[in-house]
């Protein structure tokens, strides 16, 4: 008998090893496809709430991944409709904890001696490239008009900024945003109704 | 719907179109790293998941060792080491009362009981054993 006899062939190994996932279980591929379907589509817009709420790409970065994680541990077994208020909610919890964090830090900061900015980057322009753009006039129109909108919305109190983002930008209902922020519908609607009249009195040249 | 409202409306119309804009503009380097972050989170899930199937998988042998454990115990309470003479002497003496309860001789015997002749017996031991 040849020696490479002796050796497991492919087609005798069994279709998952003791403790390993099985793939072979639709109901696990089709939680996992769905996960990963709904935070594929909720990852830019949650980075843009983030970034809006943290003023810093990087702190963004970090609460959006951890708002994922949190997610998929320990409430990828719910229904996937319920997926969205709650991974906002989590988005939300973690803001307030880095802007809590951030708060401290400045203060401890300031007691000490100069420091350099750690933030410095070398530029890299492939990472900075952006997205396929309109055509330059378009996109000078919407240079503005995004610069004005962010502007506009950093101006804002944080709860009219995260109603008015989650409803506008995300597109959750009332019930949603206030599962989201953790509020009665009724202080979403105010929120809502503040932000958007403080907006236009801020934007109205652009948007009118 | 009052005018008012219409203006509402058709300004949420047009912050909508310019935050998705914003949206869009996201870099590339961004996007891989929000790419990064979801895998590493489906992961994490799937680990979650396998770990809670590697203790259902072992749920069996740990109830076998548990119940095995536990007819130990149980029988090493009921008869820990060093008590069978003890047993055994029990039962025996439970036998022999049996024997005195069904033997009408043994009962005549203890009804005329006589204290003088063992006395005198264990005299002529001890006085055998100091002549000799």
């Amino acid at each position: 008998m040849p020696e490479f006899a002796t050796l497991a062939s492919p087609y005798s190994m069994p279709a998952a090893l003791h403790g390993d996932v099985d793939l072979t279980d639709p109901e696990e591929q089709t939680q996992s496809r769905a996960l990963n379907q709904f935070l594929a589509g909720v990852e830019l817009r949650a980075f843009k709430i983030a970034q809006a709420a943290l003023r810093h790409e990087d702190d963004a970065l970090d609460a959006v991944q951890d708002a994922m994680l949190q997610l998929a541990r320990a409430y990828s077994h719910r229904p996937a409709e319920e997926w969205k208020p709650l991974f906002y909610r989590i988005l939300e919890n973690r803001i307030r904890d880095m802007q809590r964090r951030r708060t401290v830090r400045g203060r401890v900061m300031a007691w000490l001696p100069l420091h350099g900015n750690d933030d410095d980057e070398e530029f890299d322009p492939v990472a900075q490239a952006p997205s396929p753009e309109p055509q330059p006039a378009r996109r000078l129109e919407l240079d503005e008009a995004v610069g004005a909108l962010e502007q506009a919305l950093q101006k804002l109190p944080p709860r009219q900024r995260q109603a008015f983002l989650l409803r506008t930008l995300e597109g959750l209902d009332v019930a949603g945003t206030a599962l989201a922020m953790g509020c009665s519908e009724g202080s979403v609607k105010t929120h809502y109704f503040r932000a958007v009249q403080a907006l236009r009195v801020q934007l109205g040249e652009f948007y009118v | 719907m009052s005018p008012a409202d219409e203006s509402v409306t058709e300004f949420e119309r047009r912050a909508r179109v310019v935050l998705e804009e914003s949206v869009r503009r996201i870099d590339a380097r961004t996007r891989s790293r929000l790419n990064q972050a979801r895998h590493a989170a489906l992961e994490a899930s799937a680990a979650r998941r396998r770990s809670w199937w590697r203790g259902f998988t072992l749920m069996p042998a740990a109830g076998a060792v548990a119940a095995a454990v536990l007819v130990v115990v149980v029988l090493w309470r009921h008869e820990p080491p060093g008590t069978p003479p003890l047993a055994l002497d029990t039962q025996h003496a439970a036998v022999e009362d049996m024997d005195l309860l069904t033997d009408n001789d043994s009962i005549d015997l203890m009804e005329e009981w006589d204290g003088s002749f063992y006395e005198w017996a264990a005299a002529e031991s001890d006085a055998g054993a100091e002549n000799s």
